[in-house]
């Protein structure tokens, strides 16, 4: 598990110490991990950083009201097969039923995708509260037992295990036979050290100084009461904002912070709320926090 | 360390008594992660059994204290003796030790024991732990949870998970009723066939795969007035978190009033620590007494006007003294049964209010019901439809 973070670093993802070992552990254990937490937090990107430190091809699921079996796991081609029985009917050959319903005629979406892939993948079932509760139920098989039932073809059991991540909101709450098929991790939003190593792993290039009060402003501004919090993402784009408008730190002047702020405040409501007078309070508190590190 | 299975067992004895599900599959994953784990890192046991034992963040945010509570009880504050019985020791260190022990005699003894074999032991061992905790609960306290009838002022955290348990039953049974919209669904009745015919073109104009749609059923909207007047002060707090359970539940719509009316939805959904004061904050402008019929008229005239439709429910929170004249009462609620809506009020104590407004307005009301803790909840769903 200490390899397993290290290359997470490498590829500039950091994962504390539960979360690189939930990851080993499901990997361990062959079992999918569920991870929940609030947007922004990077729970996605983990997917994705697991990939490369792995590297595994990532095959994504973006789950969404409505996805049925046709969109997440195959499909056969129609029209390919009306094709082949045009193609045939000129031809002194036959064409079986069977020949129809065959591997060829076969599109796999992602599901199918990752339980062929001839390499170990990542797979990446995405905002699994976005999907019907069936589709849940529809899951379960391959979550499981790691295997697909196509009626006309039979079971499809995976070459090699993917490792299955799956995301969610909270926006519904899951069945418990969903649930209890994974393991379990809650993705929190990072400390004030851990994300300030982030912001440096993704943006080398801005100035220290600059990372530091930006991440402990908006460490800051999440205890605010806001309608959407600033995640990690919103900390990314606002840090590579004030970079690329030259701020080497963060200014004084709350004024010349209010342009940029539609990086870190996304509704209407919490932009209303952050008066230049709140925003100084807030930069006030990081020249408490420096003199407190100092000390 | 005698018996590394049994306290294994006897921690997951522990996470269900607290609400955890637990099962023989993820005691057995815990064992399987507990001779995984390498033994200088045993510190790595608790996120391991976390990701397995937690299935929600309601779950992961009491993880470290029902970890500290049994394997390192002196960390935790407060912490009494409930028995006298011995309890065979709780060294983590010494449990993964003991068992990675055991694992590797018997594969010195040529035995194959790996940990899915070892782990059958576990259920054993859990069968003979619950038992031992039945026959504890008999002996002194029950293990029956007294809390359900528990003022708001005594609620725990658990009990608020239970309160939105109650919610969403409660959501589960009002019944859906049929609109005259039609929604696509693969398993629908109807023939779709716009959709169908579109969906033709890539199959040279057979229509090979149909579209089909049902008809689309909607939840009743739920409307929850909750009285936050002087005399219902020591309740207000009661019925918020209830009417916060059930918006987060059923996206209910709740109102304060007073003697004016205002809405806080927005407020109750966003899970925040100053819900509370802002209720104060919206109420903090009215005045002295209650004037229920007026709040009633501007609700069902102004806030609600679009949405009182057919089976709406309107569910009034309140103790039922009103400063208004007392027919105007019956008047108002009159204006909302004449839109369809079905009224519940649901009061403080076990009597049903007899104000003189009440009186008058009875006929208006479909039914009454105590509502003073979780268990008056519970009735009431119980008759809801």
């Amino acid at each position: 598990m200490i390899d397993l973070r290290a290359a997470l670093h490498r590829v500039g993802y950091i994962a504390d110490e539960g979360l690189a070992t939930a990851l080993w552990l499901a990997g361990e254990l062959r079992r999918p991990l569920l991870i929940e937490g609030d947007a922004g937090v990077g729970k996605t990107a983990l997917a994705l950083a697991l990939a490369r430190a792995q590297d595994r091809d990532v095959v994504r699921l973006q789950c969404h009201e409505g996805i049925d079996l046709a969109q997440a796991a195959y499909e056969w081609n129609y029209g390919r097969q009306l094709l082949a029985i045009r193609l045939h009917e000129n031809t002194a050959q036959t064409l079986a039923e069977a020949d129809l319903f065959a591997r060829p005629y076969l599109l796999e979406r992602p599901l199918l995708k990752a339980i062929s892939s001839p390499q170990p993948c990542v797979l990446l079932i995405d905002e699994i509260d976005r999907a019907d509760e069936g589709f849940e139920a529809f899951l379960l098989e391959i979550l499981a037992d790691y295997q697909i039932t196509i009626p006309e073809l039979g079971t499809v059991r995976a070459l090699h295990v993917p490792q299955v991540l799956l995301t969610s909101n909270g926006t519904r709450e899951l069945s418990d036979a969903l649930r209890r098929r994974c393991l379990y991790h809650w993705l929190d939003y990072p400390s004030l050290a851990r994300e300030i190593d982030i912001v440096r792993a993704t943006l080398p290039e801005a100035e220290s100084a600059l990372v530091d009060q930006a991440v402990g402003f908006v460490q800051r501004l999440r205890h605010e009461d806001l309608g959407k919090t600033p995640g990690v993402a919103e900390t990314l784009d606002w840090v590579r904002a004030l970079h690329r408008l030259a701020f080497k730190a963060l200014p004084d002047d709350p004024e010349g912070l209010m342009a940029t702020l539609g990086c870190l405040l996304k509704t209407r409501e919490d932009r209303f709320q952050m008066v230049p007078a709140r925003i100084t309070q807030l930069l006030e508190g990081r020249r408490k926090g420096v003199a407190a590190d100092t000390v | 360390m005698a018996d590394p299975l049994g306290a294994i067992a006897g921690f997951a004895g522990l996470l269900r008594a607290d609400g955890l599900r637990v099962g023989v599959a993820e005691q057995r994953a815990m064992v399987q992660a507990a001779l995984a784990v390498p033994l200088n890192r045993v510190r790595l046991i608790s996120p391991a059994w976390r990701a397995i034992a937690c299935h929600s963040a309601r779950d992961w945010n009491r993880w470290p204290e029902l970890f500290d509570r049994y394997w390192y009880p002196h960390r935790v504050r407060g912490t009494v003796r409930s028995h006298g019985v011995t309890r065979p020791t709780k060294d983590l260190r010494k449990v993964v030790s003991a068992l990675q022990e055991q694992l590797s005699e018997a594969s010195n003894r040529g035995r194959e024991r790996t940990g899915d074999t070892a782990v059958n032991d576990v259920q054993a061992a859990l069968e003979s732990f619950s038992e031992e905790g039945l026959k504890r609960a008999q002996g002194g306290a029950s293990l029956t949870d007294p809390l359900h009838d528990r003022s708001a002022s005594q609620w725990l955290p658990q009990d608020l998970e239970r309160l939105q348990h109650l919610a969403e039953h409660i959501a589960r049974r009002l019944r859906r009723r049929l609109t005259r919209r039609w929604r696509n669904d693969a398993r629908g009745h109807r023939l779709d066939l716009r959709r169908t015919l579109r969906a033709s073109l890539a199959t040279g104009g057979l229509p090979l795969r149909p579209a089909w749609r049902e008809i689309r059923r909607e939840r009743p909207k739920l409307f929850v007035l909750v009285d936050v007047s002087r005399s219902m002060e020591t309740h207000a707090q009661l019925f918020l978190r209830i009417a916060r359970a059930l918006v987060l539940a059923m996206n209910a719509r709740v109102f304060v009033f007073h003697t004016r009316l205002a809405e806080v939805t927005p407020l109750l959904q966003r899970d925040s620590a100053h819900v509370q004061e802002k209720i104060n904050a919206v109420t903090a402008g009215f005045g002295g007494g209650t004037r229920i019929a007026t709040s009633v008229a501007d609700f069902h005239r102004v806030h609600a006007r679009a949405q009182l439709a057919r089976s709406a429910r309107v569910w009034i929170l309140s103790d039922g003294f009103d400063a208004d004249e007392p027919q105007q009462l019956a008047l108002q609620l009159g204006a909302i049964r004449q839109r369809a809506a079905r009224i519940l009020w649901l009061h403080p104590g076990e009597s049903v209010p007899a104000s003189q407004a009440m009186q008058a307005a009875y006929d208006q009301i479909e039914s009454f019901h105590p509502l003073n803790s979780l268990r008056d909840l519970a009735e009431i769903a119980r008759h809801i439809d």
